[in-house]
């Protein structure tokens, strides 16, 4: 028995050994990129793997103004705001229709939304950019919003129509004997019993629009209009030769999410994964 | 109440604004993106129809077929690997108690961040003078071209962005095996050790088959993941050097909006759409099963 003890404890420390080492491979570059920001061009070159002599904050703000990722990062806030907030109450109101309310087409209807999570955007970008481009909507953060609160559709309308079809039936009784028409049922009653499932399918848009690039890349040419990944991805080019500014960029376009995520880390990772589950 | 549920009105008004964004969006422009791929379409002038000759044209396109490579070498690759890996970090990480949300948390950190980002910091860490090469000259190495090297059947590039998106969206895999493998029943495992089953063997026996369902989302996602993928070989090589780092998605976006032949590139959205419809349907057809009681 005491030597079964011995050789479970070896095995054990041989997985934290293994699993030390992944996490190694994980945070190294991040700490790399974040020394790197704070030197000064030379300094990489002669000194590549030291700590930075000094916290040389130029770079950020040469980053910040003139690379426009300040405006950028505004940009993609007010975009991923708007998106978030209209294709949640969109995406509820159909997955109310197809999850609670009664007729006959609401399955076909949701085998329609459905197709949509297989669709790569890629294939739809051509047809909706020389549209957008003849309504005027290119260029413009409107146009931007539109296609990604569709693409954000299909998740929110599984999602919720799983938290709404779990929904005890008593709940929407009791409301409709008090009275509530079906719309107040809606806002006062359903919505707010599903916040899970809410903060679930918001994390989710969220994330995947703060990210998006091709669309961005595609719809948006104003340099005052861009998203962050647009400016950081224009940013740092070939024709950049300013590493640590380059550094800084990248710093400065992946620390939000970073400090979001140190601090709620397990219910993303978890409202993530509950998103991924039932997709 | 069942009134008010059937109530026609409501209905309407509740379907009817996703339904149209649904269709204005979604739906029409892949049914036009179809018909441009049968067109002569440059942006300026209205399409014309020109038959099959953009799909013919694609036989002669040899970027094109650097792309359909990798795109094929991609999707093979990143199903086995985020399988293998993910299996095997969840089947870790179940294992031990202390310490397991922290190395869960990093590991899932890069699938929030930005693909472009990460991209561009593993192209400065592949770069000729930077990172790696720097390491290496510190023993007095000179290291290769990392991103540049253009000999073999799948070339070096390729290998190491596919290793950047294995460890970028491993995470994910992980996690949909650690929620479906923390599902099954303890009392599953002690039946097993008591009839003589070692950790492994009742991994073999008692894990692998429960959780298959969950082989073909996690597949599934994945697939249709790495047929999109860009983000990351446009900031890392721009489909350089020489398109040989070409996917579908990078060639579709330099096809389309810098040369402006969209027919061309509506034609290569069709085999990206016909690619991933083929590839879901087969992962669901081979991989899923029913799901057991547990």
């Amino acid at each position: 028995m005491k030597s079964n003890r011995v050789g479970s404890g070896i095995i054990k420390a041989i997985i934290y050994l293994f699993l030390i080492l992944v996490s190694v491979i994980y945070i190294v570059p991040l700490v790399w990129v974040f020394m790197v920001s704070f030197k000064t061009n030379a300094e990489i070159f002669t000194s590549p793997f030291a700590l930075p002599e000094s916290f040389y904050l130029d770079n950020f703000t040469f980053a910040w103004t003139a690379g426009k990722l300040g405006i950028a990062t505004l940009n993609s806030f007010i975009v991923c705001a708007v998106t978030l907030i209209i294709s949640m109450v969109i995406g509820s109101m159909a997955a109310f229709a197809i999850g609670r309310l009664r007729w006959k087409l609401a399955k076909p209807c949701m085998t329609y939304f459905l197709i949509g999570m297989m669709i790569p955007v890629h294939c739809v970008m051509i047809p909706l950019f020389t549209r957008f481009a003849r309504m005027g909507l290119s260029n413009s953060l409107v146009g931007l919003m539109i296609p990604y609160v569709t693409f954000s559709l299909p998740v929110t309308i599984f999602i919720m129509t799983g938290f709404f079809e779990s929904m005890p039936n008593e709940l929407i009784e009791s409301a409709c004997i008090d009275g509530a028409s079906i719309y107040k049922t809606f806002f006062s009653i359903a919505l707010p019993l599903s916040r899970t499932g809410l903060f679930v399918t918001g994390l989710m848009t969220f994330v995947a629009n703060w990210n998006e690039l091709l669309l961005a890349m595609v719809f948006i040419s104003d340099d005052t209009k861009k998203t962050l990944p647009v400016s950081l991805s224009k940013f740092v080019g070939p024709y950049n030769t300013n590493y640590s500014q380059m550094f800084a960029a990248i710093i400065i376009a992946i620390i939000p999410t970073v400090v979001v995520y140190c601090i709620f880390s397990n219910q993303i990772v978890d409202g993530l994964t509950a998103g991924a589950v039932k997709g | 109440m069942d009134k008010m549920l059937r109530d026609k009105k409501a209905i309407i008004i509740f379907i009817t604004p996703a339904f149209l964004l649904f269709t204005f969006i979604l739906f029409i422009p892949i049914c036009q993106s179809v018909y441009y791929s049968f067109c002569e379409y440059k942006g300026l002038t209205a399409p014309q129809f020109i038959g099959l000759t953009n799909y013919r044209n694609m036989l002669k396109d040899k970027s094109l077929g650097f792309a359909l490579k990798n795109s094929l070498f991609f999707l093979i690759f990143s199903c086995v690997s985020q399988l293998i890996m993910g299996l095997f970090l969840a089947a870790l990480l179940t294992n031990i108690n202390k310490g397991r949300n922290l190395f869960k948390n990093i590991i899932y950190l890069p699938c929030v961040l930005s693909s472009t980002a990460l991209g561009l910091l593993w192209m400065f860490i592949f770069s000729p003078k930077l990172g790696i090469n720097q390491l290496l000259a510190q023993f007095g190495i000179e290291g290769p071209l990392w991103l540049m090297d253009t000999s073999g059947f799948i070339i070096l590039p390729m290998w190491i962005i596919a290793f950047v998106a294995l460890w970028q969206y491993v995470g994910q895999s992980m996690m949909l095996y650690m929620a479906q493998i923390s599902g099954i029943s303890k009392s599953l495992y002690e039946a097993s050790y008591i009839d003589g089953c070692n950790k492994f063997k009742s991994f073999i026996h008692i894990t692998l088959p429960l959780i298959r369902p969950m082989v073909a989302t996690a597949m599934s996602l994945n697939a249709i993941g790495s047929l999109k993928f860009f983000d990351l070989i446009y900031n890392m090589t721009e489909g350089g050097p020489n398109h040989r780092t070409e996917v579908l998605a990078t060639h579709l976006y330099t096809q389309g909006f810098k040369y402006n032949k969209y027919g061309y590139a509506s034609a290569i959205g069709v085999i990206l759409i016909v690619l991933c419809l083929l590839v879901t349907g087969l992962i669901n057809r081979f991989v899923k099963t029913e799901n057991y009681e547990m």
